[in-house]
This record gives structure tokens, C-alpha cells and sequence, in this order.
């Protein structure tokens, strides 16, 4: 883990997560983002419950809201990484809302 | 955290799943926008969901978090002179949620890297065990008294007595048990606490343990849950490090020691004396009680046996007080409850309500109700040992007292919505076929007697029933609620009497008409072709496994009544809706 930066991705990997394809989505997050050299942690966290949604991609990054992307593939996860965490940009219909907390 | 300086609307239309729907209201909002010259300032979303469902057009506006429903075209034009403009809400278009999750038990899920004991320990974990050390043993029941927490594995027993019971034994050794053997199909809200917020749970078996005096404590888990056993060993090894437990816990002069033992996947297990039998290395079977094993458990000594949710409340009790927690819910049934929702909703998925939430708003406000325009039928809750609340008892307010006044109970949290393709009677039978499956054999009237209710079951679904078979039903089910040694036999009926209860009329028809009316029950069905339709291609002919279509292309085709197995091969490989089934 990178320390230093407060900008985060939260990725649900719980059984129900992974059995969504969330292995892959991390996977290519990770890449993406060492690829592109951001400062930007990434974590595996557990099930938020909105199962039916998954996989679950939390984002917060400075100079955009912090949102919740569903139904993250891998496509999606480049256009997080791409839009969201470089261009400060909101990825299109994969945002869910989800309470704060 | 830095907000842009831009306003974002999330736009979403609430009522219809077709994307074309919510690109339409996009490309208006956004035609407008352009009119008013806002685009640069203002970045318009279309969500996937907002959370809010059937209420036409919807928006939410960040940063202030505004949200409006029911938006019409004209409606666009004074959202963006009058909020996006001049910052100002109307009132009129304000959507305000009905039923709102409460997240105590989850709070950590979902949001804590749960192999990282220190994001634990940054959203105030393990305060409740270093204020639970602070007090005296009572002291702490009595915080739990306080609280009203109330056993969530399903019989909602209040904890405070199970640890007064244990407390109060003057044996030297006694044990903490934390049953995390959950088997209700469709259940599964201890596997992702588990997985999500080991340390919840670790806290919370400390805690016990420290109340009644325990020196051991044991998870026990069922082999099924791989990664949910991972990361419980994970964070035991991460608390020792910590001086979370082991000798002398956070320098005081308590010690206690925490170990993990798997369960085979029996679901008796998950009863309280069939699991103590199970972690001494003997058979899983159950045995009467009295004496309770807060008497005389594991190894003949005192233990508490406490589900896993329950104990992810007690560090949330012990750190904020039970006086607050009491506030959540109802009278009877303080605080919240997770419920996994599953069937024929739209989101299944993970909810924690408070007490007091009615069926009606878990299934509808939160879970976004029924897909594809079906009507609800009913929702079992309780898994094999609930029953089923139908329509029109959806506005009860989830208690433990209410739910079993309707014939079903809490249980664990398992929540199958069913609608109207959904037969009871099979469901029933899904039911009881698990119990069956599932029973230890020990005592007859489970083994016996759920084999006798299985086959009437079996019978009504095939046509060949009388109308005595429904008293002997009744009459059997009596007996094992009766005569069973443990919970599992005792209500294993329950999803065939509280059916019979509410939906007798369905029972009837099969039983009488031999007439399925969810089209479910395969062999009560007769398939016909309808010769207007048919286009004689043969493909029936040839999918059929019992050569039971006759015919060729010039003649047309015909079904063989007395051949057919009723397998619906036939009337899913035709492609002209040629096939009637009835």
C-alpha cells in the first residue's frame, strides 16, 4: 500500500464479489493504475450487500465525488481508471447509490 | 476532502429497466442544460441506480445530495433556474425515503480492508472490549441487559440471560461458542460478516468471554466458507499481536484464547447441543435439553452459544452504550436485523433494517420491489423452519413477537420473496425435502415422520392425493412439532403448515382438479398441439425423450398422452408457441 496519497478504491471481495468477477476487475485496476503511475490506494474490502449489483467498485479521489460503481466489468474498470481516476471524470451508467458511512 | 467546483446530477428513470428510457430523460435534461448555458458548469450522470424505485424520472444533485421524483419535461426547466441557479429546493418534487437501512452490524462491511486490523481499529474497534475491561463481569450483562439484544440465530433469546446463566455456575472452565454453522438455504449473512468484519465478531466473543468468565472460546464455521474462515484466523493471529487476546488482554488480568474448528456442512449442527457434541469430536447428533449448555455444555462444562450477528452487536453496545442501542427499533425487539433477500425481487442482496420495518418496505423501497411487472405472492423468512407471510400481511412490522403470531419466525435472516409463478406446495416440499435430508436421525418422529409428510407431498404434486392426505399432514406435523428432540424436527412442518394456513385453496386445486395454478408441478400438466399454430417443422419430434410425438411433416404431429413424461422438452424447442400446456 502507498502511502502519502488519501485517494482510494475499495473493491468488494467477498465470496459473493468474487464469485462475480471481482478478481479480474482488481486485477485490471491494479494494472491500469501502475500502468498510468497515479497515487491512488487500492483495497480489498467486504460485501457492501448490494449483491445483485456486483462486482462493487467504492472510488474516492480529490476533485470528484465519492461514488459506487455496480456491474463492473473489465471495460468498466478501464474507463474508472481512464475517466474517474485521471480525468476526474464520472464513469456513465454504473453509478449506484449507496448511503454514507 | 476536495469537492469540484461543478454541480453533478445523477439521472436515473426509476420506473423502467431499459436504458433507453433513462437515456431519453438524459438527452432532455441535457438539451436544456445546453439552453441555459449551465454545461460547463454542471456534469450530468445517468446512473445505474439511485436507490429509489417506481417513481418515474429521478435526479440526484451533488454536492448537496437533493433528490426529486416524478420529474416532467416542464419540471427540468425549474430545476435549473430554481436549484441548479439559485441553490434553492422544491419542495414539491423532494423525494424523501420511507424506509432507510440502519447499518450496525454491517458498518464495517464494505468499507474496512477486513485482513488490516488497523482500519479495525480506526472506526472505533476494539473500544468496546477496552471499556468492557474497565467494568466489572455484571456490570457488563447489565449494559447488555440494558441493550435488550435479543439472540438473532432465530429463537431471540435475550443474551444477557444466557450469560447470567453461565456466569453464575462456579466452575472454574467454561467456553464461548460463536455458531457460525448457518445452512438456511438462501441465507447468507454470516458468511459476509465474516469475510467483511472478522474483528466485529472476534470483539464480540472476547467480550462474552470476559462476561461469564470463559477462558476459551471456539468459532465454529462451516467448511463451506473457505475465505470466511481464512479471515477469521487472520485477525486471531492479528488481535494476539495486538494484545487483543491471550494472556492478559490489554494488561489486565484477564485472559482468554480463541480457536477455529470447522463444521462437516451438517445443518443440524447449527443447533446448539448437536454442534457441542460435533466440536467434541463426536457425532452431530442433538440431546435433550434440560440441562442447557449455559449448565452444562461443551465437556460438561458452562458455555454461551451466541450466532454470529449476535456478537457482532456486543462491541457496538459495549462502546456506545446499551442505553442508545436500546433506542433502535421497538419495544420488544431492539436494534436491527440483516436480512438476506433473495427470490423474485430486483436487488437481492444484504439489508440491515431496524426493528419495526415492515416487510413491505424491505421488499419494495429497498430492494426495488418484484422484476418484470409480477405480482408478490408472499415471502418466507426463517429458512426450513419458517413459513411463509402472504400479501396481505406484507405491512407487519419485522418483530420477533409479530412474525410468529403469523406462523413463521425471524430465524436467521433468510428472505425468499415468491410470486405468482411460484407454487406452494413445491416450495413446501423444497422445504421439508432439506429437513429430511438434513435429519439426524436420532429421534422417530423427524426421521420417520418427515419422511411420511414428504411423501404425501410428493403425491399432491403428482396427482395422486386424496383429500385425507391434507388431515393426515395436519396431523403428523402435530406430532413432530411435538415429539422432536431438537428445533430441527419441531419445525420442520412449518413450511407445510403455515402453506396449508394461508394458501389451502392451492392444495385443494391440486388435490382435487389436479391443477397446478403456477404451472409449476410438472406431472400435473397435459401438453397439446395446437394444430392452427403448429408449423409442422418436427422439432418437437425430435426432442422429445420418450418418442411420445407422432406424426411426420405432411400429417402434422400429435402427443401421446399415455407416453408423454410431462418433461417440457417439446414446449421449450418450439419456436411458434405451437405447444399448450395446461
Amino acid at each position: 500500500m502507498k502511502k502519502g496519497s488519501s485517494d482510494w478504491v475499495k473493491i468488494g471481495m467477498s465470496t459473493c464479489g468474487l464469485g462475480a468477477g471481482a478478481q479480474d476487475v482488481y486485477d485490471c485496476i491494479t494494472k491500469e493504475i501502475k500502468k498510468r503511475n497515479l497515487d491512488v490506494n487500492v483495497k480489498k474490502v467486504g460485501c457492501l450487500g448490494m449483491c445483485s449489483l456486483e462486482p462493487l467498485v467504492e472510488v474516492n479521489v480529490s476533485g470528484a465525488p465519492r461514488v459506487i460503481y455496480g456491474d463492473v466489468t473489465d471495460s468498466i474498470a478501464k474507463k474508472i481508471v481512464h475517466r474517474h481516476l485521471r480525468d476526474k471524470q464520472l464513469v456513465q451508467d454504473h453509478i449506484i447509490h449507496f448511503e454514507e458511512g | 476532502m476536495t469537492f469540484p467546483t461543478k454541480t453533478i446530477v445523477l439521472i436515473r428513470n426509476t420506473s423502467s429497466d431499459r436504458i433507453e428510457d433513462t437515456n431519453d430523460f438524459y438527452q432532455k435534461f441535457k438539451d436544456t442544460l445546453k439552453q441555459s448555458n449551465l454545461k460547463k458548469e454542471v456534469e450530468l450522470v445517468r446512473a445505474l441506480d439511485l436507490g429509489i424505485y417506481k417513481k418515474g424520472n429521478c435526479v440526484r444533485i451533488l454536492p448537496e445530495n437533493i433528490v426529486y421524483q416524478q420529474i416532467t419535461e416542464e419540471d427540468i426547466k425549474r430545476i435549473i433556474t430554481v436549484t441548479l441557479k439559485q441553490g434553492k429546493v422544491i419542495k414539491d418534487l423532494q423525494f424523501t425515503a420511507k424506509a432507510e437501512q440502519k447499518r450496525i452490524v454491517l458498518r464495517n462491511c464494505g468499507r474496512i480492508d477486513p485482513e488490516n486490523i488497523d482500519e479495525y481499529i480506526e472506526r472505533r474497534g476494539y473500544d468496546g472490549l477496552r471499556n468492557a475491561l474497565k467494568k466489572s463481569q455484571q456490570q457488563v450483562i447489565d449494559e447488555i441487559k440494558e441493550s435488550k439484544l435479543r439472540g438473532r440465530g432465530g429463537g431471540g433469546f435475550p443474551t444477557w440471560m444466557k450469560w447470567t446463566f453461565a456466569k453464575s455456575q462456579k466452575t472454574k472452565q467454561k467456553f464461548v461458542i460463536c455458531n457460525a454453522d448457518e445452512g438456511d438455504p438462501g441465507a447468507y449473512m454470516d458468511r459476509s460478516l465474516l469475510e467483511g468484519d472478522p474483528h466485529a465478531v472476534l470483539e464480540g466473543i472476547i467480550i462474552a468471554g470476559f462476561a461469564v468468565g470463559a477462558s476459551q472460546g471456539y468459532f465454529y464455521i462451516r467448511a463451506e466458507y473457505p475465505l470466511a474462515i481464512a479471515r477469521v484466523n487472520q485477525s486471531i493471529k492479528e488481535a494476539k499481536k495486538r494484545g487483543f487476546l491471550g494472556e492478559n488482554i490489554m494488561d489486565s488480568s484477564f485472559s482468554f484464547d480463541v480457536e477455529v474448528r470447522l463444521g462437516a456442512g451438517a445443518f443440524v449442527c447449527g443447533e446448539e447441543t448437536a454442534l457441542i457434541a460435533s466440536l467434541e469430536g463426536k457425532r452431530g447428533t442433538p440431546r435433550p435439553r434440560p440441562p442447557y449448555p449455559s449448565v452444562k455444555g461443551l465437556w460438561d462444562k458452562p458455555t454461551v452459544i451466541n450466532n454470529v450477528e449476535t456478537l457482532a452487536n456486543i462491541p457496538f453496545i459495549l462502546s456506545q452504550g446499551g442505553k442508545v442501542y436500546a433506542q433502535i427499533g421497538t419495544e420488544d425487539s431492539t436494534g436491527t436485523k440483516v436480512f438476506a433477500v433473495t427470490g423474485k425481487v430486483h436487488h437481492s442482496g444484504l439489508v440491515e433494517v431496524p426493528m419495526g420495518t415492515t416487510l413491505r418496505q424491505i421488499v419494495f423501497d429497498i430492494c426495488g420491489g418484484l422484476p418484470n411487472g409480477r405480482n408478490i405472492k408472499a415471502v418466507q423468512t426463517g429458512g426450513p423452519s419458517g413459513g411463509v407471510i402472504p400479501d396481505e400481511y406484507l405491512d407487519t412490522p419485522v418483530e420477533y413477537g409479530t412474525l410468529q403470531k403469523l406462523g413463521s419466525i425471524m430465524g436467521s435472516g433468510g428472505m425468499i420473496v415468491i410470486d405468482d409463478t411460484d407454487c406452494v406446495v413445491d416450495l413446501a416440499k423444497f422445504y421439508l425435502k432439506f429437513c429430511v435430508d438434513e435429519s439426524c436421525g436420532k429421534c422417530a418422529p423427524c426421521r420417520l415422520g418427515g419422511y411420511q409428510m414428504l411423501r404425501i407431498l410428493e403425491k399432491i404434486t403428482q396427482g395422486k392425493s386424496s383429500m385425507e392426505d391434507l388431515e393426515k399432514l395436519s396431523s403428523i406435523a402435530k406430532a413432530m412439532s411435538r415429539a422432536s428432540l431438537c428445533g430441527l424436527g419441531q419445525t420442520a412442518p412449518n413450511p407445510v403448515v403455515s402453506t396449508m394456513h394461508y394458501f389451502l385453496k392451492e392444495y385443494h386445486e391440486h388435490i382435487q382438479e389436479h391443477h397446478c395454478p403456477a404451472g409449476v408441478c410438472k406431472s400435473l400438466m397435459i401438453y397439446e398441439i395446437n394444430q392452427d399454430m403448429c408449423r409442422r417443422c418436427g422439432v418437437c419430434q425430435r426432442v422429445c425423450p420418450a418418442n411420445a410425438i407422432r406424426g411426420d411433416r405432411e400429417n402434422g404431429y400429435k402427443i401421446d398422452i399415455e407416453k408423454c413424461t410431462k418433461c417440457g422438452s417439446c414446449y421449450d424447442a418450439c419456436k411458434f408457441d405451437a405447444i399448450r400446456r395446461d
